[in-house]
């Protein structure tokens, strides 16, 4: 039997001689594509194996591998907790991005796959390396780099593009200077790490570094402080903070394959998460508390991340692009990530009576939301890519009416659309509840925290409001010109504009995962405090011991001692049961059916430039935030549109 | 008995909202006829609308009639839920399935039902329509968080008994409370999509925005949820703000909240019937003007005022 260590590195390796073998047979694009599929999975099991143990039995030993003790050099890796919920996350999304990809790299007929699937399983394998290694110098900068160049071939793959080696360049750019920065914090904090502990431990390792901590807090508070803020900066480019994150990943995202975003929103930018986590909260002992800003770094992350969600929220809503405007939407979901770390981080050393319970459900809030962030994005961006399958276009403005032709896509993206705005009964519901309930209450401790609460709150609107017009004017509305000859021509060909079974299978696996922790939030509750029991360091100690939640399937999620509570299955009786009924009431006239054409006041047919198209919704608002930023480019052909001037109110 | 409880009250509250909706509707109908100097119609006439909407022929415009019923059906089954999570003059039935956080998303749900009818109706009117009463949903959901959020903050309590029961005054009659009060009494026009700010619907210019498209039983839901929501949000109003007279024996106390409601309805008719319709600009630098109010008083409430 493997340890976890043992099983992270052998997926690593894995992935890695995938990448050779797919190399290989990239002639034939089916062969590599199974192969890489069930490689991924392969890993995916390791992995899965891993985190079972890791939960069951608690994380075992850090391990070491490739051993150069002259140089401090090592591969140590060390399976704990928070380490497994980030491992999950990242196998949940890379197994249907994989196997999506079978079929979907096949519609590009100009590029071959020789350039795809290596990338994608070096890229995978960099991630695992990533956010299990505990070395925060050498094997940070080769997983990192593992993880960047594969992600900058990927994000070109379409590379006769020029706007995609402009997004990739820009990518490359950021991560390094992330790299960078990251790195010179790692440096500031090990510098006197060597003369402190011998030469036998490493120098720049989570445990060498935290045991030097106390001593560096006391006797040198504003170097630690600069590496602590680079580690902030790193980071933050990592995830898409404001404002960095606007710089890189709304070009990044549109421009790589469709499963590939989802494997860059849903997973790659949650490692800058993870090691936000992992540095602020888990690297400091309890011992070294006192001297440690901790409520101060709370502040700062909790109003970036406020302010990175209503910018990035904001600035979704005026996309006309379907995958840009997801792209600009992580952002605006990693703000709500941010916002429950950073109000963990400013409750945990406040003094009252719930602080530390109301730190810890803050944090449930941000890792359940991580989770649901990576299931709910990668979702909608495969549905982008069944969308751009079937209609040959990312613009909005261009599609209508697709439910009627890709009816199971649609399903999905209903259930990925409502879940990312927050809907009870869906996952994203859940996790921002969590959140709500942290930064609300603990508004007494840190005041500024309400008023993030509320900003939050409100961005959910604009979120729902963005996810009405995307699911709205492409899926319902009227069938457009675009899509009217899509399907006239695909009917030609003997062929439905739906997507085939094996696309097909991984959007419906990720929406009943998004519907199950919607309807059952407890047992993500249950993984998340497993996993925080099994990673005792740092302040991670404080939160395994404060165990928020009670509650279980049928009773939901129950914190403060029942002065909130979410019992998302009581609720879904009720409203199935009130569901029939209204079905019944509507029944009681025997009303006949009958279908027909909308009425268009008395003009004879509607037209294309009837239609409102996603342009013309939530004119003022655009029009009140056109500071914030990110307005599309004009619309190519606007003026052949007389409605553009008289409809957009 | 304990399980039997939530039950009951949950099937009391359907019941009041279900019998009680179309009465409210009459007397506005006839009230503001009245004060049009118009004779208006029988005060019992929103039930026979109802009754014969439902026997009329139901024309599905939209190219996906399933999601049209779908959407139409649920509307109205939300509406109906959320009169369990509401007190009507007793504490909130289903207290247990859910806090006041939940109830702020839910009404959010409420209207993404009606959002979707109209876009699966699939008429240029209907989106229209969507788009605004989208931009007012955005506008009027942290408003009512604010004013929840105040209520949790002196309470210490997202309980719907504790926050639904005169929460805002729970440190005698602070200022953050009353601000709400003001902000809330300017906005709830809003809320129950009446005039001045019934911009979505809108008859005079868009048809009715999203119901435009609907006819027969669909139509009656629609309009039934809508009748529904101005009972709810009357009800939410009333426990949030005017808790006074609450204490009093049961049946009381009952009577007193339901009068208080109605009281609350005639205000709603009172200016319905004397304004004009803002433009939905004008409607959302007016809601951003009260935002800012509430995001004072909110931070008001944190420092105990």
């Amino acid at each position: 039997m493997m340890t976890p260590e043992q099983a992270v590195v052998a997926s690593i390796g894995l992935c890695v001689a995938g990448a050779v073998l797919t190399l290989l047979v990239s002639r034939n694009k089916t062969v590599a594509g199974w192969l890489a599929f069930a490689i991924t999975a392969g890993s995916a099991a390791l992995i899965l194996s891993a985190v079972a143990q890791v939960l069951a039995r608690g994380p075992a030993h850090p391990e070491q591998f490739l051993k150069m003790p002259a140089v401090g050099f090592a591969l140590r890796i060390y399976v704990d907790g928070l380490t497994s919920i980030f491992l999950l996350l990242a196998v949940l999304v890379a197994v249907p991005a994989a196997l999506y990809s079978i079929r979907y790299m096949k519609h590009y007929e100009d590029y071959g796959v020789a350039r795809y699937y290596p990338n994608f399983l070096l890229f995978l394998a960099a991630m695992y390396g990533l956010l299990s290694t505990t070395d925060m110098m050498w094997f940070f900068f080769i997983f990192w780099q593992m993880m960047t160049l594969p992600g900058y071939a990927l994000i070109r793959f379409e590379n006769r593009k020029p706007e995609n080696i402009r997004a990739a360049n820009k990518y490359l750019i950021m991560m390094q200077i992330a790299c960078v920065a990251t790195m010179i914090g790692a440096e500031l904090l090990a510098i006197t790490g060597a003369a402190a502990s011998g030469s036998e431990t490493l120098k720049y390792d989570f445990d060498t570094v935290s045991a030097n901590l106390p001593a560096l807090l006391a006797g040198k508070p504003a170097v630690t402080a600069l590496a602590f803020a680079l580690f902030l900066v790193g980071f933050g480019i990592k995830m898409g903070m404001w404002p960095f994150g606007q710089v890189w990943l709304p070009d990044a995202h549109p421009a790589a394959p469709s499963p590939v975003s989802a494997m860059l929103s849903g997973v790659m930018i949650k490692t800058g998460a993870y090691g936000l986590m992992r540095y602020f909260l888990w690297l400091v002992p309890p011992s070294a508390v006192a001297d440690y800003p901790l409520a101060n770094w709370g502040a700062v992350v909790a109003v970036l991340g406020t302010i990175t969600l209503f910018t990035g929220t904001m600035q979704a809503l005026k996309q006309e692009q379907s995958k840009r405007l997801l792209a600009f939407h992580s952002i605006g979901q990693i703000g709500y990530i941010l916002l429950g770390t950073g109000a963990c981080m400013a409750l945990l050393p406040a003094k009252g009576p719930n602080a530390t319970v109301l730190a810890a459900i803050a944090f449930f809030g941000a890792l359940f939301h991580v989770l649901n962030h990576g299931l709910f994005k990668g979702l909608l961006f495969l549905n982008a890519g069944s969308m751009l399958l079937a209609t040959g276009t990312q613009d909005l403005n261009k599609m209508g009416g697709l439910m009627k032709f890709m009816p199971l896509t649609a399903v999905t993206a209903l259930v990925a659309s409502l879940s990312i705005s927050g809907v009870p009964l869906f996952n994203g519901f859940a996790s921002k509840w969590s959140i709500f309930v942290g930064t609300v209450q603990g508004g007494s401790a840190a005041k500024y925290l309400g008023v993030c609460a509320i900003i939050a709150i409100l961005t959910s609107a604009l979120t729902l409001a963005s996810f009405i017009k995307f699911f709205g004017v492409s899926f319902l509305s009227r069938t457009s010109a675009l899509v009217r000859d899509k399907a006239a021509a695909s009917l030609r060909d003997a062929a439905a504009l739906e997507v085939g079974a094996m696309m097909q299978l991984p959007q419906v696996f990720l929406a009943a995962l998004c519907v199950l922790l919607g309807v059952i939030p407890a047992l993500a509750f249950q993984l998340i405090g497993g996993a925080l029991n099994a990673s005792r360091q740092g302040c991670g100690i404080a939160l395994a011991n404060a165990a928020p939640m009670a509650g279980g399937a049928w009773r939901g999620l129950e914190n403060l001692h029942g002065t909130a509570l979410f019992a998302p299955l009581a609720l879904a009786t009720v409203l199935a049961l009130v569901f029939v009924v209204v079905c019944v009431l509507s029944k009681l006239g025997a009303a006949q059916r009958r279908a027909d054409v909308p009425w268009l006041c008395g003009y004879a047919r509607e037209a294309e430039c009837h239609r409102y198209v996603a342009h013309n919704f939530y004119g003022e608002i655009k029009r009140y935030f056109r500071w914030l930023g990110g307005m599309p480019k004009p619309r190519a052909g606007a003026v052949t549109d007389p409605g553009s001037q008289t409809t957009n109110h | 008995m304990k399980t039997l409880l939530p039950i009951l009250g949950g099937l009391a509250n359907v019941a009041i909202v279900l019998v009680i909706a179309p009465f409210f509707q009459g007397v506005l109908r006839k009230v503001t006829a009245r004060i049009q100097s118009r004779q208006g119609p029988p005060i019992w006439q929103a039930y026979y609308d109802l009754l014969k909407l439902l026997g009329k022929e139901d024309i599905e415009s939209g190219e996906i009639p399933l999601m049209q019923r779908f959407s139409v059906y649920l509307s109205l089954a939300t509406v109906l839920t959320l009169a369990c999570l509401v007190p009507m003059g007793f504490p909130a039935p289903m207290n247990g399935a859910g806090d006041a956080i939940l109830l702020i998303y839910l009404l959010t749900l409420s209207g993404v039902c009606t959002l979707l009818a109209g876009l699966a109706a699939g008429s240029t009117y209907s989106l229209i329509g969507i788009s605004r009463e989208m931009m007012t949903m955005i506008a009027l959901e942290p408003l009512f968080a604010v004013a929840i959020v105040i209520g949790a903050v002196h309470t210490g309590s997202f309980r719907l008994d504790t926050v639904l029961n005169g929460s805002v005054y729970a440190t005698g009659v602070p200022v953050s409370g009353v601000i709400m009060l003001a902000v809330m009494l300017l906005s709830f026009q809003a809320f129950v999509q009446r005039v001045p700010f019934d911009i979505s619907e809108a008859e005079t210019e868009i048809m009715e925005g999203p119901l435009m498209e609907y006819s027969g039983p669909k139509l009656a839901l629609l309009k039934y949820a809508q009748m529904a929501k101005l009972v709810i949000y009357s009800a939410l109003f009333v426990a949030l703000f005017v808790p006074w007279g609450a204490g009093l024996p049961f049946g009381l106390g009952w009577l007193a909240f339901w009068a208080k409601v109605f009281v609350l309805v005639l205000l709603v008719t009172l200016v319905a019937a004397t304004h004009a319709r803002y433009r939905i600009d004008q409607a959302i630098r007016y809601f951003a003007g009260l935002l800012g109010v509430a995001m004072i008083a909110l931070v008001l409430a944190g420092y105990g005022y």
